[in-house]
C-alpha cells in the first residue's frame, strides 16, 4: 500500500531476467502526478530508459506491464492492464490495452507495474504469490499454446485465483505481431508487445494477490463511483443495450449499415455477407447462455460485458472456445470477404492461442489475397494455396502459416502487412492500409473522418484506440457537437467540420483513462462523462437528475491528488506529447502523420458512403489545425518548447534538445490550447 | 423471510460484488476480504458467484460449540458473533459454500450479515446475478416468470421454425 497516495498499490517490481534478479521500488509520486500511471508512467519510464538504439528484440528493450491507480478499484470499469515496449512491428512506441482480471489481481499483490528488462539464458515464467516473487524454469512451457500454458500454471498454481499472462508460440518462433494473452483470451494484441516478451525467453507471469486497496478519501470516492455509475446506466447508449446484448460485435451490423465496415482488404465498405457473421449469429449459434446476457463477460466491474463467449462442439471447428470482440471477427471476416462465423471463430481462436494479434493477422491474410486476385503474387504457384477473398479454408490455414512462418507466404506474412508489402514490390505497398507500420483496424475511414483523422495521428501507428470517436457515429443533438467541438458536423460520420477539435478531446481523455486503468468505452462509445450528460440534459425536455463520470474528481477521491477538469485533460495532452516525443527519437515526423493512398485516391465504390475518400487536402488542413493544438511544429512535426515548457515537462525538454529535436522557434508557437476547447464547460 | 439469491446464469463475472462487499465492510478493495466471491471458470466462459445462503438449518450453526453462530429471526440472516467464537474451525469445514472466512489480520473469524438487511453486492449487480428478496413470495414469483417467460419464447419459436404446424 503506498504511503502517501491512494489507489496505487504503491511498489514497482524490476525484473532483471539476465541477472535473475527481482528488485521492488516505491512508485514515484511525482510521475504519479504528472503521468498518472499505466499507459503515461510507462511512456515515462520508457523514455528515460530504453535506449534510442535498443533492438526490439534485445536485450535493452523494456516490457512494461502496469496499471493505474483506479485499476482493480470499484468503479464504471477498472480492469484494464497497460503493456508496452519499443514496437518489433514498427520500430517506434508500441503499447497495447486489455480489459482482464490480471491487471486487478497485480495490484492486490501489492505491484502497480511489472518493468522486465534484461533477456533470460533459458525459458523462464515469472510467479508472483504476494510478496514473494519467482524466476521460474519454463522448459515444459515452451512452444505450448497459450491455452495450455494459462491452465497448466493456474493448475500448478492456486487454480482460478492465479491469473496469467503469456505469449505464445507464434511470438517465440519471431511473428512480429505477437501478443501477450491474459486470463485465456484478452489480449494485448496490437504493435507485437508479446514478441517482445518471447524474446526475453519470458513464456509466462503468473499471479496470485490477497492484498487490499485503500482510497485517499472513502466516503467521497463512494459518492463519485456511484454517481458515475448511474451516469453509464442512464447513458442512452448504454440504456439500449445493443452492447451489453451482442458485444462488440454489434458492429459487425452497425457498421455495415453506416458504411464504414471494412470489406475485402478495404476495397469496399459494406459487405453483402455481414449478417451472417453479426453480433446476432454469434449469440444465436455459437454463445453458450441463454437469457439475459448470451455468452456476455465483463473485465472487473463492469456492467456492460462486452465479451462474447462461444463454444462449437461439432463440425470441423470442434472444441473451438473463447471470448470474441469485433475487431478479430471484422479481419477474418469482412476484411477476407468470408461469411462463414464459424471459420471465423475458429481462426480467432487459433491466433488468440498462437499467440499473435488478430488484427495484423487478418490483415495480412486479406492483404495476400487482394494482392493475389490483383496478380501481384501467385499464392498457388508458390505455396499451394488458393488465396482468394471468400476461401473461409485458405484463410483458416494462412493462420497457421503465419503462425509458424511456413512456407514463402507464412515467412512473409509474419513480418506483418507493411514489411511484407515492401518485400513484395511490384506496387503492392499500394494495397496496404498501414501507418507508421501498423496496419489499419475495422473501421473505413473514407466513411468516418473522425476515424480517419485519428488513424492518421495515433502514436502507435493507425489505431482507433487513442481516440476512439465514436461520437460522430451515434445519433447525439448537434448541438452537443457544437457546444464542445465547435461544430454541428462533429456528430456527422461524413463531415469534416469539429473533427480536429472531437479528435484533440478524445485523444487527451483516452490518455487518461487508459493511464488511471479504466475503459474507452465509458466515455467514447457511451457517453457518460462530465460534462457531455449536463449539455444533453440542457437541451432535453425531459427534466431529470443528472448523473455523469467524472474522471476529475474519481481521481482526485481515489489518490488524493488534487485534479480539476482542465488539469485532467492537460495530462492527456502531456502523455500524448511525451510519446510524441518518444516517436520523434525514433524518426517520426510529420510526413509520417498521413493516410495510405488507398483512403486518398481510390473513392468507395457501393454503400451509404459511396463516392467518398478522404481528402488529401483536408487531411492536411486537418494536421495543420491539430498540430496548432498540440504545439507541434507545422513543417516538421517536432515538438515546441514553449509546448513542453508549458506542460511542465522540462527534462523531456533538455533530452530533445540536446539530440536537436526541438522545432525551430517561429512567430506561430504553441500555446495553452487546452484552456481554448474547454472553454464553457467548466462547472 | 428474506433471502439472498446467487444466479450464475446472470453473472458476467465482473466482481463488483467482491469489491463492494469489502469495500462497505472493511473500507478497502480486496476480492480476498470479501465474503462473496466470483469463481472465474474460463475456460467454460461460465462465472459462478458463491457466498452465504443463510440457511435454516445451517451446518456452521450446528456444529458451532459454543453457539456463536445464530439465526436473527428478523432478516433470517445466519450471524458469526467473534467474541463467542474459539476459532475451533468446524463451520469452515462443514459449510458447503466456502462462506466462512479468516481474517489473518485482526484474527477473527467472519461471514456475510447480510449488511443488516441491505445487502451491498445487490446493490453494484448489474444483471441482478446476485438479488435480495425481502419477501420468499416475490423470489418465488419471479422465478416463475421467468420460466414461464422461457417456455413462451420457446413455444413460441417453435412455432416459427416449424410453420405453424402442430400435433
Amino acid at each position: 500500500m503506498s504511503g502517501t497516495l491512494g489507489g496505487y498499490a504503491g511498489t514497482v517490481l524490476r525484473i532483471d531476467l539476465s541477472k535473475e534478479k527481482v528488485k521492488k521500488e516505491e512508485l514515484s509520486r511525482e510521475e504519479c502526478a504528472q503521468y498518472i500511471g499505466g499507459r503515461g508512467r510507462d511512456a515515462k519510464v520508457m523514455f528515460n530508459e530504453v535506449p534510442v538504439n535498443a533492438d526490439p528484440l534485445g536485450k535493452d528493450n523494456i516490457l512494461f506491464i502496469s496499471t493505474g491507480p483506479i485499476t482493480g478499484l470499484l468503479g464504471p470499469t477498472t480492469g484494464r492492464v497497460n503493456v508496452a515496449a519499443r514496437s518489433p512491428l514498427t520500430g517506434i512506441y508500441g503499447n497495447s490495452n486489455a480489459g482482464t482480471n490480471f491487471g486487478p489481481e497485480l495490484k492486490y499483490a501489492g505491484y502497480d507495474c511489472l518493468i522486465i528488462t534484461g533477456k533470460a539464458d533459458k525459458p523462464v515464467y515469472i510467479a508472483i504469490d504476494d510478496d514473494d516473487v519467482k524466476i521460474k524454469d519454463a522448459k515444459k512451457l515452451w512452444g505450448e499454446g497459450v491455452f495450455e500454458t494459462t491452465l497448466a500454471l493456474q493448475d500448478k498454481l492456486n487454480g482460478y485465483e492465479t491469473k496469467v499472462a503469456a505469449c505464445g508460440p507464434a511470438a517465440e518462433k519471431g511473428v512480429l505481431f505477437g501478443s501477450v494473452i491474459f486470463d485465456l483470451w484478452d489480449a494485448a494484441g496490437r504493435t507485437g508487445m508479446g514478441t517482445v516478451m518471447a524474446s526475453k525467453k519470458l513464456k509466462a507471469i503468473a499471479v496470485t494477490g490477497r492484498g487490499e486497496l485503500e482510497v485517499a478519501d472513502p466516503k467521497r470516492y463512494r459518492d463519485i463511483i456511484e454517481d458515475g455509475w448511474l451516469g453509464l446506466v442512464n447513458d442512452p447508449g448504454f440504456r439500449m443495450g445493443e452492447h451489453q446484448a451482442l458485444g462488440t460485435s454489434v458492429c459487425v451490423g452497425w457498421g455495415n449499415a453506416q458504411g464504414w465496415l471494412p470489406t475485402r482488404n478495404f476495397r469496399e465498405s459494406v459487405f453483402e455477407g455481414a449478417d451472417k457473421i453479426s453480433g446476432e449469429e454469434f449469440r444465436d449459434t455459437i454463445s453458450i447462455k441463454i437469457a439475459p446476457v448470451p455468452g456476455g463477460r465483463a473485465c472487473m466491474s463492469c456492467p456492460n460485458r462486452c465479451k462474447r463467449f462461444g463454444r462449437i462442439d461439432s463440425g470441423k471447428y470442434a472444441g473451438t472456445r473463447g471470448n470474441i470482440e469485433f475487431e478479430g471477427v471484422a479481419a477474418f471476416g469482412s476484411k477476407c470477404g468470408v461469411d462463414d462465423l464459424k471459420a471465423v471463430f475458429h481462426a480467432y481462436m487459433l491466433a488468440n492461442d498462437y499467440g499473435v494479434d488478430c488484427v495484423s493477422c487478418g490483415n495480412m491474410i486479406a492483404t495476400f489475397m487482394e494482392l493475389a486476385e490483383e496478380g501481384i503474387i501467385n499464392p498457388k504457384k508458390s505455396d499451394g494455396i488458393d488465396l482468394r477473398f471468400g476461401n473461409a479454408d485458405a484463410m483458416v490455414e494462412m493462420v497457421h502459416r503465419i503462425a509458424n512462418m511456413e512456407g514463402k507466404l507464412g515467412k512473409l506474412g509474419a513480418t506483418g502487412a507493411d514489411q511484407a508489402t515492401k518485400k513484395i514490390g511490384k506496387g503492392a505497398e499500394d494495397y496496404t492500409t498501414c501507418i507508421k507500420g501498423m496496419d489499419t483496424i475495422a473501421c473505413d475511414p473514407r466513411a468516418s473522418k473522425g476515424f480517419g483523422f485519428t488513424f492518421a495521428v495515433a502514436s502507435r501507428g493507425s489505431d482507433h484506440l487513442r481516440a476512439h470517436p465514436v461520437f460522430e457515429m451515434i445519433k447525439l443533438k448537434d448541438e452537443v457537437g457544437q457546444e464542445m467541438f465547435g461544430s454541428e458536423e462533429s456528430c456527422t460520420l461524413r463531415g469534416y467540420g469539429g473533427k480536429v477539435n472531437m479528435v484533440f478531446y478524445h485523444e487527451n481523455l483516452s490518455a487518461v483513462t487508459d493511464s488511471m486503468g479504466t475503459c474507452r468505452f465509458m466515455h467514447a462509445s457511451y457517453y457518460a462523462q462530465y460534462p457531455i450528460p449536463e449539455i444533453r440534459a440542457k437541451y432535453s425536455r425531459k427534466k431529470r437528475e443528472v448523473h455523469s463520470i467524472k474522471y476529475h474528481e474519481w481521481l482526485s477521491a481515489a489518490t488524493g491528488l488534487d485534479i480539476d477538469y482542465d488539469e485532467l485533460l492537460r495530462i492527456g495532452d502531456r502523455i500524448i506529447n511525451l510519446e510524441r516525443a518518444i516517436n520523434t527519437r525514433w524518426g517520426i515526423r510529420r510526413k509520417h502523420d498521413t493516410l495510405p493512398k488507398k483512403f486518398m485516391k481510390n473513392p468507395l465504390p457501393s454503400g451509404p458512403a459511396k463516392g467518398e475518400v478522404f481528402s488529401k487536402k483536408q487531411l492536411d488542413k486537418m494536421l495543420d489545425e491539430y498540430y496548432e493544438l498540440r504545439g507541434w511544429d507545422k513543417k516538421t512535426g517536432l515538438i515546441h518548447m514553449k509546448k513542453l515548457k508549458d506542460l511542465e515537462m522540462d527534462d523531456v525538454y533538455q533530452d530533445l534538445k540536446k539530440r536537436n529535436l526541438i522545432a525551430s522557434s517561429s512567430k506561430k508557437k504553441g500555446g495553452k490550447t487546452t484552456k481554448k476547447t474547454t472553454k464553457g464547460r467548466k462547472k | 423471510m428474506p433471502k439472498l439469491t446467487f444466479n450464475a446464469e446472470f453473472c458476467t463475472g465482473c466482481r463488483a460484488c467482491e469489491l463492494a462487499c469489502s469495500f462497505k465492510c472493511d473500507g478497502v478493495f480486496s476480492p480476498s476480504k470479501s465474503r462473496i466471491r466470483v469463481v472465474k471458470m474460463d475456460e467454460e466462459g461460465i462465472d459462478v458467484p458463491v457466498g452465504c445462503e443463510h440457511c435454516d438449518n445451517a451446518p456452521c450453526m450446528l456444529v458451532c460449540p459454543v453457539k456463536a453462530i445464530t439465526e436473527d429471526k428478523e432478516t433470517g440472516a445466519v450471524l458469526l458473533n467473534h467474541d463467542t467464537c474459539i476459532g475451533c474451525k468446524e463451520c469452515l469445514a462443514v459449510c458447503p459454500f466456502g462462506a466462512i472466512h479468516y481474517d489473518e489480520d485482526r484474527k477473527i473469524y467472519y461471514k456475510c450479515d447480510l449488511c443488516g438487511g441491505e445487502p451491498e453486492c445487490v446493490k453494484w449487480c448489474e444483471t441482478k446475478a446476485v438479488n435480495y428478496y425481502s419477501d420468499l413470495d416475490d423470489l418465488l414469483r419471479d422465478r416463475r416468470t421467468r420460466r414461464a417467460e422461457m417456455t413462451s419464447r420457446a413455444m413460441s419459436e417453435s412455432r416459427f421454425s416449424s410453420g405453424g404446424g402442430s400435433q
